[in-house]
């Protein structure tokens, strides 16, 4: 169960926070009705909760106004984007002040001679990526949710995609951070300069899921655009086959842009909806990418490919073109859809474990599902150990339900006791809180309290997400 | 005094005579900017650590923490000093896992030791080492029949830094351009807190956003939030194919345009460097390039598949001498990793060979670099002092060294002047300086830090958050933390 916060009584009354509210930002801006409260209810995850108000600023000096009111009257406050939270992050538990970055939705600058962007939090991760490959640059990150998500929201949730083996998730790619701080304070963090002394703030904000402050300005780092990109679609008779050679391909010190497995369940998925030509009697596909410059590109596909039939590949091709290359990713970019279309939900869990230790654990998977009479697809970034097992149901089947909450937590806790992690890129939020005991002991999380601490001594932004608040073990019935 | 130690050894091992030092001898040659600690300790692991720090809160001793000692020149002279907590004994490689390209050591352990155990069966190894027998010890490693891997990291005195020392002050070299920063490749970390807690965050894997991202906190706080103790890094494969490119011109016009021609192309190579004479000169004599009076060299690094090597070499090449380069040489690959080692290691030799040395590094945004670095150098020499300049093309970093005895006392006044303009520069073009090295007498009267930001509140916050006590590198760290 998510952890339940009220408000207490002698708060201020919602009807007067939005009347103040009303007096920062355009009025039009300030949502209230209960079908504009209940639309800010849920994300993309399995929680909700209802918020006292949404307001939508347009600048700075608004969010800072808005932060300094919920400062002085101890109101919870939360940031969100698209909502496509995937933890619970943006739900907002204890009630209070939603803001929606959505207006504040500007690229401010792209400046290549410095390779860096500069955006407000609203901006869409593909627009921004579109926007800097017309230049020839590229902004390195891409989740899966990249149409729609935000670059605020990947900056609190320090999101992934299938890159990240090579390039690193968001806090790589984060330069300076403008932060409204917990009273209304902005500071500026980093900057488009590559070092700067003192703590590395903006390092300790992505990720934080809005429990540290809220952030206004972002400068990105921008790369040169590779010269040439070659993909490969490896299909497998077990899954195992092509887990190993995600191994094999890096011990040959091959470092792909990208390697994404999906197996048999997800295919059909796929097959039923988009249809890209998987064939539905193989146990896995293996998507394979190597970037950067042409020469010697054609000698390490081919070693690719020479790995992939060391390791039983049934066949592999490689696009010949820029056509050929997206019908080969157009499964993979669909195969979340795809899955949602076989049963009206699913939970995605995101426990990421060491690259070898995949075939164990993606076998030991399949057993839970097996165990919680669950269908369990596996889509997933297998360069980066990062596991998306997809535990299909219906929620308004209330045993069913039980039974994949029983089933996620057991496989988080199969991928950190492999010597993985509880979450690779989906974040903590609420979903995942009483799993924190089993990476982090109290010590560990009394760190995490003092920060917030410093941040955030009255606990008003984002309360309830990312740190347990009672001892954890006890919350598992450890 | 007695007393002191007493408790110390009390809690270690009492056996264990390495533990704790409090002859005078030895501790004078851990002092901290002139000032000496009342005792050494050697603590064994991080449970020891644990143990002294504790006390050390209990009883209000300031701590400083030393790996090798190659960045203690480091910051503000601290506000108070009683003890230094030395972590060369913690030299345990935890667990090389060259399969998943990560590595967990003991912060006490030895970068060269890492890339020693790092190199493949025919010996190939990042660091040019004739001896790849490492000093540290290993509990769980794998065999060496893997292609070769290394750490990717390009640190000020690559031959005797400290793993944790480097961590610590976020040391960075000029292949920053295409292997990014420490806090870029760390992984997890587990540290000793001010309140004698340990602590840890983060893991094996690439990713992970299971709680805050503690080890980017810790990367570079230069002891102030704590003691680092086991450090997880990635690792990379060994670069296919290692040479390095040297061209000299005569001015400083000519070797940027060059060096900025190179950066605005698709090629991808892992720095470009360059320096004036007086910097390359004091590499040594092992590199036969000729170089003009008042004249600046730019060395580049290329690692990467051979076939891209070889296309950036022939390239680089034509691009030289289309920029009127005056001589060129190409090193392969001991020779390599010889030159950047010798880069590596530059500051301490002149350390060596001047007492008085200022150094400084000078950030700013990276399409700055050339109204930073000949501005920079002219306002030194204007001020009559001789000056090792270096500055990575592409990554906004020019590095100082004011070559300088002790007792010049005007060339010191005049460099301390200067230093005051060169900061003012730095801010200009968006950045800062920092003075990674100056005499302890004239540290009073530098901005060691350069200029502090508005983020400094949360910094503040911060320490006196997890380090009520100041206890942990009293005022050494940005304004005074």
């Amino acid at each position: 169960m998510p952890v339940e916060r009220t408000r207490d009584k002698d708060k201020m009354e919602a009807k007067e926070l939005i009347d103040r509210l009303k007096e920062i930002v355009d009025p039009e801006f300030v949502l209230s009705s209960e079908m504009d409260l209940a639309l800010y209810s849920y994300d993309a995850s399995l929680e909700k909760a209802v918020p006292d108000v949404v307001v939508l600023p347009a600048s700075t000096e608004e969010v800072a106004r808005i932060m300094t009111l919920a400062h002085e009257e101890k109101v919870p406050i939360l940031g969100r984007g698209s909502g496509t939270n995937l933890t619970g992050g943006t739900i907002p538990v204890a009630g209070g002040i939603v803001v929606h970055f959505s207006r504040m939705n500007h690229i401010l600058e792209i400046d290549t001679a410095n390779r860096t962007a500069t955006v407000e939090p609203g901006v869409i991760t593909l627009d921004l990526q579109t926007e800097v490959m017309k230049q020839g640059f590229i902004y390195q990150p891409d989740p899966a949710s990249q149409k729609v998500s935000t670059l605020g929201g990947n900056v609190g949730e320090n999101s992934g995609g299938p890159h990240c083996l090579k390039y690193g998730v968001t806090s790589n790619h984060i330069l300076g951070l403008e932060i409204v701080l917990n009273d209304g304070t902005v500071i500026m963090t980093g900057g488009k300069s590559r070092e700067n002394p003192g703590y590395d703030l903006a390092g300790l904000l992505v990720g934080s899921e809005g429990t540290l402050g809220l952030v206004t300005k972002m400068i990105l780092k921008l790369e040169r655009a590779p010269e040439a990109v070659k993909t490969m679609l490896a299909i497998y008779e077990t899954i195992e086959d092509g887990a190993n050679t995600v191994s094999a391909i890096i011990a040959e010190g091959i470092v792909p842009a990208t390697l994404e497995m999906m197996d048999n369940t997800v295919m059909r998925a796929v097959e039923e909806t988009i249809k890209v030509g998987y064939p539905l009697d193989a146990a896995a596909v293996l998507i394979i990418e190597l970037d950067g410059m042409p020469e010697g590109m054609d000698e390490k596909a081919a070693k690719v490919m020479e790995i992939c039939k060391r390791n039983n590949v049934r066949e592999v091709k490689l696009a010949k073109n820029e056509a050929e290359r997206n019908i080969l990713w157009a499964g993979r970019k669909g195969a979340f859809g795809a899955v949602g279309q076989v049963r009206p939900s699913y939970l995605c869990c995101d426990g990421t474990v060491p690259r070898t230790k995949l075939p164990e654990v993606l076998s030991q998977v399949i057993e839970i599902g097996r165990k919680y009479h669950l269908p369990i697809g596996n889509v997933f970034h297998a360069g980066d150990g990062n596991l998306h097992p997809l535990i299909m149901f219906d929620e308004r089947d209330e045993n069913e339900l039980q039974r994949v909450h029983k089933a996620s937590t057991e496989i988080l806790k199969l991928c950190a006791d492999a010597g993985g992690t509880i979450s690779g890129e989906h974040g903590v939020g609420l979903e995942k809180l009483r799993e924190t005991c089993f990476i982090f002991n109290e010590s560990d999380l009394d760190l995490e309290r003092s920060i917030r601490k410093a941040f955030d001594p009255d606990e008003i932004l984002n309360p309830g997400k990312m740190i347990p608040d009672e001892p954890c073990r006890q919350a598992l019935g450890l | 005094m007695k007393d002191f130690a007493d408790k110390l050894q009390a809690l270690l091992d009492k056996g264990d005579r390495d533990a704790v030092k409090t002859d005078e001898g030895v501790l004078e040659k851990y002092q901290v900017d002139g000032m000496t600690p009342k005792a050494l300790v050697f603590p064994k692991n991080t449970k020891q650590v644990a143990d002294v720090v504790k006390l050390a809160n209990q009883e209000g001793w300031a701590i400083v923490p030393w790996g090798s000692g190659s960045k203690m020149a480091m910051g503000n002279p601290p506000d108070r000093l009683d003890l230094v907590v030395c972590t060369s004994r913690m030299n345990h490689m935890l667990d090389v896992d060259t399969d998943n390209l990560t590595i967990t050591v003991e912060a006490g352990v030895k970068f060269r030791d890492i890339q020693a155990r790092l190199a493949t069966e025919e010996d190939r190894c990042y660091l040019p080492l004739e001896d790849l027998k490492t000093e540290a010890n290993e509990f769980v490693c794998s065999d060496r029949s893997h292609s070769g891997c290394f750490l990717p990291l390009d640190p000020v005195c690559a031959g005797t830094a400290t793993i944790g020392g480097i961590m610590a002050a976020a040391s960075t070299g000029p292949r920053r351009l295409l292997y990014n920063m420490p806090r870029d490749i760390i992984l997890g970390v587990r540290f000793v807190g001010p309140k004698g807690d340990i602590r840890g965050s983060g893991g094996k894997t690439v990713k992970n956003v299971s709680g805050y991202d503690v080890s980017k906190l810790m990367v570079g706080s230069m002891g102030s939030l704590g003691i680092l103790c086991e450090l997880t890094l990635k690792l990379l494969p060994l670069p296919e194919s290692m040479e390095t490119l040297l061209l000299s011109f005569g001015s400083f016009d000519e070797a940027s345009a060059f060096a900025s021609a190179v950066i605005e192309t698709q090629l991808l190579p892992a720095a470009v460097e360059v320096m004036n004479k007086e910097a390359f000169e004091h590499l040594g004599s092992d590199w036969s390039l000729e170089v003009p009076d008042e004249g600046y060299v730019v060395a580049v690094a290329l690692e990467a598949f051979k076939e891209a090597v070889h296309r950036m070499k022939n390239e680089m090449v034509k691009m030289g001498k289309q920029n009127g380069r005056k001589d060129h040489d190409s090193l392969g690959e001991y020779d390599h990793g010889a030159f950047w080692l010798a880069v590596s290691e530059l500051s301490r030799k002149l350390e060596k060979s001047y007492s008085g040395i200022i150094r400084a590094k000078l950030n700013y945004r990276i399409s700055e670099w050339k109204n930073i670095v000949a501005p920079a150098s002219k306002i030194l020499s204007e001020n009559g002092l001789p000056c090792a300049v270096t500055a990575h093309a592409g990554s906004g970093i020019c590095q100082l060294n004011v070559l300088m005895d002790r007792n010049e006392k005007t060339a010191m006044d005049n460099a301390v002047g200067a230093m005051e303009k060169v900061l003012d520069l730095s801010v200009q073009a968006g950045g800062n300086t920092v003075i990674l090295d100056a005499p302890a007498e004239i540290k009073p009267r530098l901005k060691i830090w350069g200029k502090t930001g508005s983020d400094f509140v949360v910094m503040k916050r911060l320490k006196e958050e997890l380090d009520p006590a100041h206890i942990m590198s009293p005022g050494r760290f940005v304004a005074g933390l």
